[in-house]
């Protein structure tokens, strides 16, 4: 990969991510948040995470051999672990280690 | 506060971090990407799911503005949270600005969730998100110098990536009180990952969930 091309993607990045970060400063450092936003602050980063997880998903090829079961139970288990322990980094790691054991060892 | 009980403060994101960080650096490294470039997306960018995403990007040949746009749509959920802080850093600093540019998800719970005196906040705040950082740059680093030197086949690792979302949309359900929203956003998750072109997936599903939010707002209040 070339490195102009990487240096200005990060650029990019680096610009486009600390203005995230930035914009209630520049624009509510002064007044109130109106209720609009105090509930799309409320309601929206729920909805942004459920979505990720599809995104995250959405190179799984559900029609073909082994139809996405790893990453089906992978995301089961996450599920459990999670609301069974409440332990983030529990979870990750043991459905993680699972999805790679069976996309490493049984899907082949 | 003693820097120790700052440190312990923030043991649980070293254990999501350097992990976390170390998937980075080995999908990096994965694609043939040197070693520094991790040290410096880390170091600059410093938002998990943002590299990632990048990375992705990169793997596609993404135009630039391409990933301008989708490295701020992705983060945007940053802003959600700058909100909920601008009265805090009010008072602080010109180094507010470095709290500013590292307030990822995990950096915000911590300071949201520690109770800290009034006068001791600014630089509780700035040890608690330089040290978080730490660990992330550490992490990618030794991730991404490893992926090419120890024979560990780390085929599947990203999906540490996918397990972080699904653990953080259950915290954030237990905390909502609308949960309309939620099944909203699966139905949209599950149309947008099945019918939508792969490479405009996120934008077009988060754009359609928010305008869903706004344009619904009455329905889904009512609804609780």
């Amino acid at each position: 990969m070339q490195d102009s091309y990487l240096i200005a993607g990060i650029a990019v990045a680096v610009f486009a991510t600390f203005l995230t970060r930035a914009i209630p400063f520049i624009f509510f450092a002064k007044r109130k948040p109106s209720p609009l936003i105090r509930y799309i602050e409320w309601n929206m980063p729920l909805m942004i995470m459920v979505i990720l997880v599809f995104y995250a998903l959405k190179d799984v090829k559900w029609n073909q051999y082994p139809f996405g079961i790893a990453e089906l139970i992978g995301v089961s288990i996450a599920i459990l672990a999670h609301v069974k322990f409440n332990n983030a980094l529990l979870s990750i790691i043991i459905s993680t280690a699972t999805y790679m054991f069976l996309i490493q060892k049984v899907f082949v | 506060m003693r820097f120790f009980s700052i440190f312990k403060l923030t043991i649980p994101v070293m254990m999501g971090y350097i992990p976390l960080g170390m998937a980075f650096g080995l999908l990096l490294s994965k694609m043939m990407i040197p070693w520094y470039y991790a040290f410096f997306m880390s170091t600059f960018i410093f938002a998990g799911s943002g590299q990632f995403l990048a990375l992705t990007l990169f793997a596609s040949q993404a135009s630039i503005l391409e990933i301008g746009i989708a490295t701020f749509l992705l983060n945007l959920r940053h802003s959600f949270y700058g909100l909920s802080m601008v009265s805090t850093f009010k008072n602080f600093s010109w180094k507010k600005n470095y709290l500013i540019f590292g307030l990822t998800d995990e950096t915000f719970a911590l300071l949201k969730t520690s109770e800290i005196e009034e006068r001791d906040k600014e630089r509780v705040y700035l040890i608690i998100t330089a040290l978080n950082q730490s660990y992330w740059v550490i992490g990618s680093v030794i991730g991404a110098i490893l992926g090419n030197v120890l024979p560990f086949n780390y085929k599947g690792i990203e999906f540490s990536l996918t397990a972080l979302f699904v653990v953080l949309s259950i915290d954030l359900y237990k905390k909502s009180k609308l949960h309309k929203p939620f099944l909203i956003a699966i139905i949209i998750g599950l149309v947008g990952m099945l019918g939508f072109p792969s490479d405009k997936m996120l934008i077009l599903s988060l754009s359609l969930a928010a305008a869903v939010l706004i344009l619904f707002r009455r329905n889904l209040e009512d609804a609780r």
